[in-house]
């Protein structure tokens, strides 16, 4: 365990147990054995049994551990880290849900120009050469030249 | 045909035209990607996924292996002249190359590195020709219950040298597991973790997955960072002195007999070749200490057992079907995607593009030498794209893959959602490595060990019938015992490996 990371430890190692024991419950709702031999069930539910064992010991060992040295440096960014990686989400979430109305090619051209902006450019003419380039020229290449399907949106662009 | 004229066809056929074009593009790629730091091979092969939906499975693979060992050569350039690794391997490079970019040596350091990354890779494609056949020939006798022990050994190497804690090494594998359970049961057809949505099917799309935890992980990771300043390198001069070539010789040498054995072995992560090389190089230097200010010799071990290993780790993939780390899961995938199994039976059924795909390893390798050594001043002004362009192009890459394969909104969101949680792993340092190799080879262990136990009517009697599946069983529980009760014996590589 990295030095100031044991209260990050303990929340992923319990994430893991709970995720470990809903395993366990939904894959016993499936037949463990058959007449063939193991059923749906088996490997998920014996997977998930030991994965819970193993959770448990790491949660043990973890919780054992000197706590965090109180100037620890928190896991999560702030700040100047916290803006760009939020920025980066919040526009490929958006983007995502946007896309089936606008398609690939409205959304990207937004996606572009509000991600560069959040990140930090200015340069206005190549932001927007770049946006264009990055969603209808892009959109060109793949749908045409690599004929791989692209949302096309309500408006059919 | 023996295994030299299977390979004089393959290198007929790689020469192509069209292969010649794809092996040429993705070096190209590979090395534009390896040079973008924070983005490694895995994501850069991930990323690049969609642009071989459209190509027959020869030229996709073809054009996926020339990115994968481009971006480990293209890792080289960010190491030598702004100190960042482009990719993990490259992180030993940043010692001597960094050093001697600072006293004006940069040409020659990257001369160097792509003189000893062709050296190192073509030497160990001629010993995968040699091993390859052999190895596969061998597999072919193995049963479901040998298949079973071999997915288990390869993946527990891979937890005993993944990261520094061995629990949450194990922890990871379950997890990557338990995602690969996700859709119909593959003997039965029956719905599994599968929550009423018909996208979950298929089960978790690999293509996504590994986008999202390598592409957007390691993005999120970088955008986190400032940018690092670029050296202004005179990159005209890169041809090394005569003292320069004699240094280099016999690391050259050393580092591809490093790389290539250590690339055999499942879970060697590529940092560990490189490590090695270095410390073996130093140790044999009867000047040790310029290590560490600019010895030439420390940046040829590196870079060569780094090319040598990229391609030794070929071996068990296409010769066992068991990638030996993540980037090679990621080809894996890249395979799995175009209708290929890799294994053994790859080189009954398909040899013409088995043979394709390792002669044009050498086609690649050439490829790669004679595109570094005159562009290096043009990679050196790519490096001056700022982080936001990059970004959003990398960003563009990764929609179109995830959504590209199945034409599937959900796995844009399954990209997404699995980019914060590589970013989050990363940031606790919890190894990756086992959790993707538990997803691909998730599905064909649970098959395997399925119809071994209908063979057997659910006895596991059986595996006490079957020598080499017992060995084979026997490796993880030697590899972890040893681990549990003698800690410090593999913490040196351990510790390579996660840092």
């Amino acid at each position: 365990m990295p030095s100031g990371a044991r209260q990050g430890w303990l929340i992923a190692t319990g994430i893991m147990l709970a995720l470990c024991l809903f395993a366990v419950w939904q894959s016993s709702l499936l037949p463990l054995t058959d007449k063939l031999g193991p059923g749906p069930g088996f490997f998920p539910f014996w997977l998930s049994l030991i994965g819970a064992a193993f959770s448990v010991a790491l949660l043990i060992s973890v919780w054992r551990a000197p706590a965090d040295p109180p100037d620890t440096e928190p896991i999560l960014p702030r700040g100047y880290g916290a803006r760009r990686i939020g920025a980066i989400i919040g526009t490929l979430a958006v983007t995502t849900l946007l896309m089936e109305v606008l398609g690939f090619q409205l959304a990207m051209l937004g996606f572009n120009i509000v991600l560069l902006v959040a990140l930090g450019e200015r340069r206005w003419i190549t932001i927007g050469l770049f946006a264009v380039a990055g969603s209808f020229g892009v959109y060109y290449v793949f749908t045409r030249w690599l004929d791989v399907l692209l949302p096309a949106g309500l408006l059919g662009l | 045909m023996d295994a030299f004229q299977h390979l004089m066809a393959g290198l007929g056929a790689a020469m192509s035209p069209g292969n010649l074009m794809f092996a040429f593009a993705g070096c190209m790629l590979g090395t534009l990607i390896g040079l973008l730091p924070g983005l490694g091979p895995a994501a850069g092969t991930a990323i690049l996924i969609p642009l071989t939906f459209s190509l027959d499975a020869t030229g996709a693979i073809i054009m996926l292996c020339a990115i994968y060992y481009g971006a480990m050569y293209g890792g080289t350039i960010t190491s030598v002249l702004i100190n960042v690794p482009g990719e993990a391997a490259s992180v030993i490079t940043c010692i001597d190359g960094y050093a001697m970019a600072r006293q004006g040596r940069a040409g020659s350091a990257l001369a160097i590195a792509a003189i000893g990354s062709f050296v190192g890779g073509t030497i160990a494609t001629l010993a995968l020709v040699v091993v390859a056949i052999p190895l596969a020939q061998l597999a072919l006798k193995f049963g479901p219950a040998e298949f079973f022990g071999l997915m288990v050994a390869g993946l527990c190497l891979v937890i005993g040298l993944a990261g520094k804690n061995l629990m949450a090494a194990l922890l990871m594998t379950v997890l990557g597991l338990l995602l690969a359970m996700i859709g119909l049961d593959p003997v039965r057809g029956a719905p599994r973790f599968t929550f009423g949505f018909p996208e979950l099917y298929d089960g978790v799309g690999f293509v996504p997955v590994v986008m999202g935890l390598f592409g957007i992980g390691e993005l999120l990771l970088a955008a986190e960072r400032r940018e690092a300043r670029m050296i202004e390198a005179d990159l005209k001069k890169w041809n090394p002195t005569r003292e320069e070539w004699r240094a280099s010789a016999g690391a050259i040498g050393r580092g591809t007999v490093v790389g290539f054995v250590l690339g055999l072995i499942p879970g060697v992560g590529s940092i560990v070749p490189t490590f090695m090389a270095y410390v073996l190089e130093k140790r044999m230097s009867k000047t040790p200490e310029r290590f560490g200010n600019g010895a030439i010799e420390g940046v040829a071990s590196a870079e060569t057992a780094n090319n040598a290993y990229a391609n030794a780790a070929m071996v068990p993939l296409l010769a066992l079907g068991v990638p030996s780390s993540p980037t090679i899961a990621v080809l894996m995938g890249a395979f799995i995607v175009n209708g290929i199994t890799p294994g053994p039976f790859l080189f009954t059924e398909r040899p013409e593009l088995v043979w394709t795909v390792i002669a044009s390893f050498f086609v690649g390798n050439a490829i790669l030498l004679v595109l570094n050594l005159p562009l290096v001043g043009l990679w050196a002004k790519l490096l001056k794209i700022p982080f936001s362009y990059m970004c959003a192009g990398v960003l563009i890459f990764c929609v179109i893959g995830a959504y590209g394969l199945k034409q599937s909104l959900f796995d844009v969101w399954i990209m997404l959602g699995f980019g914060i949680l590589g970013y989050l792993l990363r940031k606790l340092d919890l190894p990756l490595a086992p959790a993707i190799l538990a997803l691909i080879l998730g599905p064909m262990m649970e098959r395997s060990l399925r119809t071994t136990l209908e063979i057997s009517a659910g006895s596991f009697a059986i595996f006490l019938d079957r020598p080499l599946a017992l060995a084979l069983l026997a490796v993880p529980v030697i590899v972890l015992g040893f681990m549990l009760l003698k800690p410090r014996a593999f913490a040196p590589v351990r510790q390579a490996d996660a840092e």
